[in-house]
Formats: structure tokens, C-alpha cells, sequence
């Protein structure tokens, strides 16, 4: 009897090798063809083979059928264009066809890779249920985590939990919002494996990091009828590089009011420094821009970092300015781990960044400009 | 393994039995698969025959890897996983019977197949359901098939990726909304646009590149630019700002004697023209469209962003020929950048659009003094702002008005809510009453939980439109009186003793002095102890209830702080999060956004400070590496 099960029992199991070899087989076939090093194909797991499969055909038909390649590069080699690569283009007579092809795949993977680091990001492309699609492969050098590693992976898992309802409300889109591709502009938490000296850690150990997320929404090709989101991600700097013009740094106590203003908000805005403390920002812009710089006060609160759009700040006496902030919320004194219960102050730090030049001077709209009417 | 599965198996078995009842444990394995995969959790419409092999597989594994273990450790595992039910399966702990891990990752890969096949067009069409290996032939050969059409990832130095670079680069500018463009930093020429131009300024590429860049930015910004552009040496330091201490520190740049140094990152907003008429493709033409160009002068703002690169000019083309004051003549210092147009309104399309031309937007103090009036208030109105700014609203509401203005005013002062007026006469400067309707929201600071001010919009009403809302309003004078008297508040004593004499006018503008400091009132007795400072989180004041929950609710402050910070910072399992259920109405146009709602239930459990500090402490934890490393050749802004 005993016998007899063992016979079954090692039929069985050579049987279920035998399946798991093919299966296997099966798995490596898969991965030799997706577009990854050799090196990053032999760790891979099976769901993650299949996660990348995935990807790999979402991204095909969600972001194929673009103006031919080709075109365009030939277009530039007519008119004799020097691109930023500097290798300017060989008068190619279009005998050299594997040539040129060559030669247009390094320069468009130099240019891709330049509007990349111009843009201080990565690409996000997310479906509507929040599948991360497609992340260009720099999202290592801002996340921690490789492509590989993320892509067809849900936004959900790897962003603050705070942020979820606005993600879902960010991500809903109706037919006629992809059809005109209408845009998004959004801050988030999202998941950092870096450590603060830009080394991958553990995701067990992430920290949050703050992004700027801005793209489109795009109608995408069969077979299956989804539509997605098209965002570059950019994390906001807390510091930032000032250049002289056009500029000003401020800083504010959490409920907005200044409470600091350096010097060169007066050539611009008129007010000096002094008599900016202690007002509160909400007073200096246009009723119309509340919900604006409501918004950029919550993204602080709750974000710590954000960036304003475009508002307008009343000038002293008469008119406005179109400005854009870059703000970051900061302690004002370091905070201490021995004494973790005591109350840091926390400050606001903006740089803004003024838009256009004074428009309508004479114009009063505020009961504070009416004041300083004379006194410009 | 198979104590484990016996476990599972719903006995509490002391282990033991191994050998001999696998294949019983195995089918007690099966059928309890069998059973959660007929669960409308799993994959609908399987067949059972094609569920045996992959669960026999499954448990199979188990088995072998049985024999791998030591008895002792199973049986440790054993007696562990048995009586264990925790719910926190984010983190797989031993304690969890593996029998239920073995089923997660059976029903994630049957979810990934199931996904694999939805997208392989030959598998779609399939009625019924394929079995896994089946699936994974027909993704490999639809790989292949892709492959096939045209990517070329069969070069040795290519390097592979997801999507071919060209491709990637327009994904890349369609998301940025903006195009690439060189300038020579000497005289500003664009040596390249990129052809999504078109797209943003409406200009072709022909038309741009070689030309200078001064030619299509505002004149206002022309210094802007040209100081980005600037080589020279006397370029001004650029100043950073540490954000640990909130200084300015100056930067000490390695600048070379005639070039910048390559990597510099600038960034700048300027207005560029934008070409209302439709673009001419043909060069001839360039000239027509100039003089056009003049007429139509739209600006947008664009956001460039990029740095500065010198190449020597030996490798470049036809464009060295044309730059005859190089100061270096072997290098063409350029900025390389890409210029984004905001999604936000651009100043020149008055970011009123959605507001009708007989609307206008006022604001009060919180006594309904005028503190900011649109200027479209002028032709409605025939005051200028300045006329009104200052002034008591209450002194240009029609008397019949005043008693349903008032209580609207109080109500606004109490509530988060818009709150719309009937329909009311205003005073114009003439003499004549202009018919109004106004919907009242007091805008609050997020922060402070305090009114700011009131934020009214303002809208004309046709004389026939008002008749029955006047009615309305009449009605709505009686049972003011008894509301009024009902909430037990100070009742207006103006209202009763207003006459129609000219000298009431001036009594009208005390209305909103007295309700605003009714409000005052009101708030310091309701005030709570913790309110002694403002506070950060504070519940407005009308919500009393809550207010003294949350004093009960604290804790002392070293232990909540600590509980707090390392979660929330170091985890990776999701901290007791709240719903930030603000995030409809960011996007929407209600005007209040309710922090109360945030703080869900970890965070309440603290004071409100505690919880403030916990949240933006593990934000700003993150980021120590500030303005240290500012590494040009890294070419981005030092985080």
C-alpha cells in the first residue's frame, strides 16, 4: 500500500518538475525579450516578468503611432541644424541609411535624455486606476528604485496615504478631458529609497519626498480603450539658486504673514521690507487668486513644499504683479531629538519670482493701496 | 512544511505526521484552495480542471521544500503559525500560515495572467479561459511581433528601453507642454527649436530658428533674459538659500575668464509672443508675417529652465560661420533650456474668464468695511475703488435690505459655507439703486483657523428676475426677528429704530461693526484653554463639542511625539494616515478647506500641536543633504 503511494507520489512530483522546467523555459523566453540588460533580466522574479510584459506592451500601444522618426530627423539634416549634441549632422544623402539611423537613435537619446535633466525629473505615464505604466529610467536617481523595479507597480503603494484622494481626484478623467489632453498640475508625496547621500536604501526605510507633477491626459490606441495620464515629476528643491533680477525671498509664519523680506521686493513691489512684517499675504494678492494661494497654504501645511502658479500681488499704491512662489516649509531652529516634545517653530521660505511688469499702476484695488497712494 | 499545512488545515496538530499523510494534507490544501478560488475575489469563470495543476504545483513546492527544513524548525513554525491571525499583512511575519502566503502569491500571479491575456490580442477573443502556460507562449510571441515592427533593439550599443528615445522625447514634451531651444549667449540666437514649438507659440521652427530670441520676448524682459545669458565674468554671484537656516549664502562659482562654466543651471520666467495667425510654412512669407507680428502682440509666459553648455566650434556646423564676436574663438557658449508654457492662465488672458461681465468681486473686513474692490465694480457701480475702500457696505444697502444683509453677514461670519444673499439694492454713486445678488464666503487661513475676511461676488440682477425673491425677503424680516431671538444673541437693535432719514445712513455703517464684534464676543467665551496661543490644527471655535474632546485627548508631549515621528518617517506600512478629503475641493471651487477633516484617527489621539510638529517633521527629516553639494556637473538644482 505504502509502496504503491510512494510510486504515485514520485510520479507526481517528476510530473510537477517537469511542468515548472517548462514553465521556466517559458519565463526566460519572456524576459530575453524585454528591452533590459542581461544583468537585470537574470534577478528577476516571475511576477515581475510579467509586470514588465505588461508594461512593455501598455506602453507600445499606448504610446505608439507619434510622428514618424524619421521625418523629422531628415528634416533637420536638409536644413543643416546643429543640434545640442554638437555632432552636427553629416551631409547624408540618404545613401547611408543604417547610418542615419544610428546617428538619429544616440541624438534622440541625447536629446531625451537632456529634456530629462533639463526638467530636474522623471516621466510618469499613470492609467487611470494609478498603474505606473511607464517611468523613464532616470526615476533611479530620484526614487531610489529602479525602473525595473516600479514600472506596472499601482501609484498607490508608493505615495502618502494623505495624498491618495487627491491622486484618484487628479487621475479621473472624462472623455472629453483626454481628448483635449486637459492638463494637470499637482503636488505629492511620494516614496524615497535614497539616503541623504543619494545612495538606494532599503524601502523599508523610505522617507517621503515632495513632487511637482505636471503632464496631460492622453487618448491612447487599441486594443483596450484606457486613457492615462502623461506627468513629468519633479521634486521641489528646498534650496534653491537665486539670480538677482526679478526675485525675492520671503519669509513667513505658518499662517502666511511675513514675518521676513529681503530688499529687493522693493524695486519690484514697491513695499519695503519693514512694512511687509506681520501682514499676511492674503491682504497683498487679488481676491480672485484666494483659492490659488489657499491651495499652495495647504500643499505647506500638509507637503511641506509647493509651488503657487500664477498669482497676482498688489503693488504699493496701485496695481499688480503677476508672481509665481516656490515655497518650502522649514524649521526655524533645528529640531532636537532629545527634546522631541517642545515646540520647533516652523517657518515658510518662498522665493517668488515676478512674472510681468506692473500692470494697471493706477489702478486701486485694495484699501491698503489707497493709503500709500501718495507715497510711491 | 506540511505541519504548517496541516495547521492550516484547520487542525491544531502538534506535528509529527508527516510522511505518511502528505497526499491526504494535500488534498486538504487542494480543496481549501479550491473553495477561496471560487470566490468572486478570484478570477471569475475558472475552470476547475485547469486549477488542480497550478495549486498541485503550489503545494508541491511546499512539499519539497519540506524536505529541505528541519523538522525542528517546522514544528517551531508550527506551533507559532497556528493560533495566529493577524491582520497586518503588509508585513509578512512568520506568524502568518504559509499556506496563506502561498495563496496571496498564487492569486497575484493569476491576476497578472489574467492581465497579460486582456492585453494580447490573440488571447482576447478566446472565449474561454487559457491556462497559464498557454498565456506566457502567447505573450512571448507577441513580444516577438512587436519587436518585429520597426524598434530596432538589435544593435550592440543600443542601449535597450521601454520606449525607443524618439518616442520618449515627444512623451516628454507633450507632459512638459513645452519645447527645446539653443541660444548663443552672445547675441542670442536660437540655434535650435525644437518642433513642438509650433504647438505652444504658434510659431514654426523656420520662422524662429536663427533669429534672435530678443526679437519674440517682451520687451520688459529683455534685461531679464540677457543677465541669464550673460558670459561675462561680472555675472553676479548667484546666492542660495540654505534652507536649514533660512540664509542667504553666497556661492562661490569656479567661473572661467570668457565662458561660464558648463552645467550652470538657470531658470527664468519671460513673456514670449505668441503668434495669433496661423503659421506660414514657406520662408517668403517670413516677411508678410513680421509686419503682421507687430499687430498682434500676445504674450505667454513661458518658464525656462536649462543650463549653460560651451562646445568648442570646430564641431559645429554652418551655424559658427554667422558669430563673428566670439570672445573665445573656440567655444560657443549657448543655453540649452526648455521653455514651458504654465497650465494656469497666462497674465494676458485675465484669469477672470469665467467670471460674466456684470459680476465683480469685493472684499470686507470682517465689520463689512470695504478692504478690496475689482475695478469692474466701476462701470456697475460708477465709484471708483478707491471711493469705496474704506467705507461700511452697510452704508449703500438699500434700508428694506439691511435686516437680511445683517443676517447674512452674521451667518457668513459663523459658517464654512458660501452663503448667498437674496437679491438687494445697492447705492450706485448717482443716486440710483443698482439691484445686486451676492454670494458671501468668509475666506479662513488655513493655518490660523481665523476669518480673514469676507469674499463676496457680486452679481447684477435684472429688476424682473428680483420680484419674487423680494417677496421672499419680506418674509424673511419676520422670522429674522425670531431667529434672533432664538439663538439667544444680541438682537440688531439698529433695525426696529432704522428711519429713513438721511442721518441713519450713518448708523447703517455701526451694523457691521456690531455684528463683527458680536463675533468677537461670542468667541471669547467660547475660547478654549488651549487656545491661549494659536495654535496650529485649532478647531474653529463654533465647534465646541470637538474642541474639548481633543483637550481630553491629550497626551503628554515627549511620548506622542515620539510614537509619531519614527513611523511615520521610517516605515514603509502606511502610517495611521487621515483622508485628506480637502482634495475635491482643491480642485473645485469651494472656498473652505477643512483641516478638521484631516486629522483622522492617529493624529487626534495628540494634541493638536503634537500632530502638526509629527506631520512636517517627518517630512523635513528627509532632507538633510541641503545646499551641500552643489555639484555643477550634476546639473540640477541641490536638493
Amino acid at each position: 500500500m505504502t509502496a504503491d503511494k510512494e510510486k504515485r507520489r514520485a510520479i507526481s512530483r517528476e510530473a510537477a518538475r517537469r511542468r515548472r522546467r517548462v514553465e521556466s523555459d517559458v519565463f526566460g523566453d519572456l524576459c530575453r525579450l524585454l528591452p533590459l540588460q542581461p544583468s537585470v533580466q537574470a534577478h528577476l522574479d516571475k511576477p515581475s516578468v510579467i509586470r514588465l510584459t505588461l508594461s512593455y506592451m501598455r506602453t507600445h500601444t499606448l504610446l505608439k503611432g507619434k510622428m514618424e522618426p524619421k521625418a523629422e530627423a531628415s528634416h533637420a539634416v536638409k536644413h543643416g541644424e546643429v543640434t545640442e549634441g554638437g555632432e552636427g549632422r553629416q551631409e547624408c544623402d540618404g545613401g547611408c541609411e543604417e547610418e542615419e539611423r544610428d546617428t538619429e537613435d544616440v541624438e534622440a537619446s541625447e536629446e531625451t535624455n537632456m529634456y530629462l535633466r533639463i526638467l530636474e525629473g522623471f516621466l510618469m505615464v499613470l492609467s487611470t486606476e494609478g498603474d505606473m505604466i511607464f517611468l523613464s529610467d532616470n526615476v533611479s536617481k530620484y526614487m531610489g528604485l529602479t525602473q525595473t523595479e516600479l514600472m506596472g507597480h499601482n501609484i498607490f503603494e508608493f505615495t502618502h496615504p494623505c495624498d491618495h484622494d487627491e491622486i484618484r481626484n487628479n487621475l479621473r478623467l472624462t472623455a472629453e478631458e483626454v481628448w483635449c489632453g486637459a492638463k494637470r498640475d499637482f503636488v505629492m508625496r511620494i516614496k524615497s529609497a535614497l539616503t541623504h547621500r543619494g545612495r538606494s536604501a532599503n524601502l523599508k526605510s523610505a522617507t517621503w519626498k515632495v513632487l511637482h507633477c505636471q503632464g496631460r491626459a492622453k487618448v491612447c490606441v487599441a486594443p483596450s480603450s484606457v486613457s492615462c495620464l502623461v506627468l513629468t515629476c519633479q521634486p521641489l528643491p528646498l534650496s534653491h539658486t537665486l539670480l538677482s533680477t526679478h526675485t525675492f525671498t520671503s519669509q513667513h509664519s505658518m499662517d502666511m504673514k511675513f514675518t521676513y523680506c529681503d530688499q529687493r521686493v522693493t524695486p519690484l513691489l514697491g513695499y519695503s521690507p519693514e512694512e511687509l512684517l506681520g501682514r499676511s499675504i492674503y491682504s497683498l494678492c487679488h481676491t480672485l487668486d484666494t483659492n490659488c494661494l489657499t491651495k499652495n497654504h495647504l500643499n505647506l501645511c500638509f507637503k511641506s513644499q509647493s509651488v503657487s502658479g500664477q498669482y497676482r500681488m498688489l503693488v504699493r499704491g496701485g496695481g499688480y504683479v503677476w508672481v509665481e512662489s516656490h515655497s518650502a516649509v522649514i524649521p526655524s531652529v533645528r529640531p532636537s531629538k532629545s527634546r522631541p516634545g517642545a515646540h520647533q517653530p516652523l517657518c515658510i521660505l518662498s522665493v517668488t519670482y515676478v512674472l510681468s511688469g506692473v500692470e494697471q499702476p493706477s489702478l486701486q484695488l485694495s484699501l491698503d493701496q489707497t493709503v500709500h497712494r501718495h507715497s510711491r | 512544511m506540511s505541519a504548517r499545512n496541516a495547521a492550516a488545515g484547520g487542525g491544531d496538530r502538534a506535528g509529527g505526521e508527516r510522511a505518511e499523510d502528505v497526499l491526504v494534507e494535500e488534498n486538504q490544501c487542494s480543496s481549501m484552495s479550491l473553495t477561496s478560488l471560487m470566490t468572486p475575489s478570484s478570477a471569475a469563470g475558472m475552470s476547475l480542471n485547469m486549477e488542480i495543476p497550478r495549486k498541485r504545483k503550489g503545494s508541491m513546492d511546499s512539499q519539497d521544500r519540506k524536505t529541505a527544513s528541519t523538522p525542528d524548525a517546522d514544528m517551531e513554525d508550527d506551533q507559532n503559525g497556528s493560533d495566529e491571525d493577524d491582520q497586518h499583512v503588509k508585513i509578512k511575519c512568520f506568524r502568518e500560515p504559509h499556506s496563506q502566503i502561498e495563496k496571496r502569491r498564487r492569486d497575484k500571479m493569476n491576476n497578472l495572467i489574467d492581465k497579460l491575456s486582456a492585453m494580447i490580442p490573440t488571447c482576447n477573443p478566446m472565449s474561454r479561459k487559457l491556462d497559464k502556460l498557454t498565456v506566457l507562449r502567447m505573450a512571448v510571441q507577441h513580444l516577438k511581433s512587436l519587436k518585429g515592427s520597426g524598434s530596432s533593439f538589435s544593435e550592440a550599443n543600443y542601449k535597450p528601453s521601454f520606449l525607443p528615445d524618439e518616442e520618449l522625447k515627444h512623451v516628454v514634451l507633450k507632459a512638459a507642454d513645452g519645447f527645446l531651444f539653443v541660444v548663443g549667449c552672445d547675441r542670442g540666437k536660437m540655434v535650435f527649436v525644437s518642433e513642438s514649438v509650433t504647438k505652444i507659440l504658434n510659431y514654426s521652427r523656420a520662422e524662429l530658428i536663427g533669429q534672435s530670441l530678443f526679437d519674440y520676448i517682451h520687451p520688459k524682459d529683455m534685461g531679464k533674459v540677457k543677465e541669464q545669458l550673460s558670459a561675462s565674468e561680472l555675472y553676479p554671484r548667484e546666492r542660495l538659500i540654505d534652507a536649514k537656516t533660512g540664509l542667504q549664502v553666497q556661492a562661490d562659482l569656479p567661473v572661467g575668464a570668457a565662458r561660464l562654466c558648463s552645467g550652470a543651471r538657470r531658470s527664468f520666467f519671460c513673456r514670449m509672443k505668441y503668434n495669433k495667425i496661423s503659421v506660414k510654412v514657406e520662408e517668403k512669407e517670413f516677411q508678410a508675417s513680421t509686419s503682421k507680428k507687430k499687430e498682434s502682440q500676445k504674450y505667454c509666459t513661458v518658464h525656462c529652465t536649462g543650463y549653460m553648455r560651451s562646445w568648442p566650434t570646430s564641431q559645429l556646423g554652418a551655424v559658427g560661420e554667422g558669430e563673428s564676436d566670439k570672445q573665445d574663438s573656440s567655444h560657443f557658449s549657448c543655453l540649452v533650456a526648455v521653455g514651458r508654457v504654465h497650465s494656469h492662465s497666462s497674465p494676458q488672458v485675465n484669469g477672470e474668464v469665467r467670471v460674466k461681465p456684470t459680476e465683480f468681486i469685493t472684499r470686507y473686513a470682517m465689520d463689512g468695511k470695504f478692504t478690496f474692490v475689482d475695478q469692474r465694480a466701476t462701470t456697475i457701480l460708477g465709484y471708483l475703488p478707491q471711493e469705496l475702500l474704506g467705507t461700511s457696505c452697510y452704508e449703500y444697502f438699500h434700508q428694506d435690505d439691511l435686516p437680511q444683509l445683517a443676517d447674512r453677514h452674521r451667518k457668513v461670519l459663523r459658517s464654512k459655507e458660501k452663503i448667498e444673499t437674496n437679491c438687494y439694492k445697492f447705492k450706485t454713486k448717482h443716486g440710483s439703486f443698482v439691484t445686486l445678488q451676492s454670494q458671501w464666503f468668509s475666506f479662513v487661513n488655513p493655518w490660523t483657523k481665523e476669518v480673514e475676511y469676507i469674499v463676496s461676488t457680486n452679481t447684477v440682477i435684472s429688476h424682473d428676475h428680483c420680484r419674487t425673491s423680494r417677496s421672499g425677503n419680506k418674509s424673511e424680516q419676520s422670522s429674522n426677528s425670531k431667529t434672533s431671538e432664538e439663538d439667544g444673541k444680541k438682537s440688531l437693535p439698529v433695525i426696529p429704530g432704522i428711519s429713513t432719514t438721511p442721518g441713519s445712513m450713518i448708523y447703517a455703517g455701526s451694523i457691521g461693526t456690531q455684528i463683527a464684534n458680536e463675533l468677537l464676543d461670542f468667541n471669547r467665551m467660547n475660547s478654549s484653554p488651549s487656545s491661549g496661543s494659536v495654535s496650529p490644527f485649532s478647531l474653529p471655535q463654533d465647534k465646541c463639542q470637538q474642541t474639548h474632546s481633543q483637550i481630553s485627548n491629550n497626551v503628554p508631549n515627549g511620548e506622542a511625539a515620539d510614537m509619531e515621528m519614527p513611523g511615520k518617517s521610517s516605515s514603509e506600512e502606511e502610517p495611521q494616515g487621515a483622508t485628506f478629503s480637502g482634495g475635491e475641493s482643491l480642485m473645485g471651487e469651494n472656498s473652505q478647506l477643512d483641516l478638521d477633516s484631516v486629522v483622522g484617527p492617529g493624529l487626534s489621539n495628540l494634541s493638536n500641536d503634537e500632530a502638526a510638529m509629527a506631520v512636517i517633521m517627518s517630512l523635513l527629516e528627509t532632507d538633510t543633504n541641503l545646499g551641500e553639494d552643489v555639484g555643477f556637473d550634476e546639473m540640477h538644482w541641490s536638493l
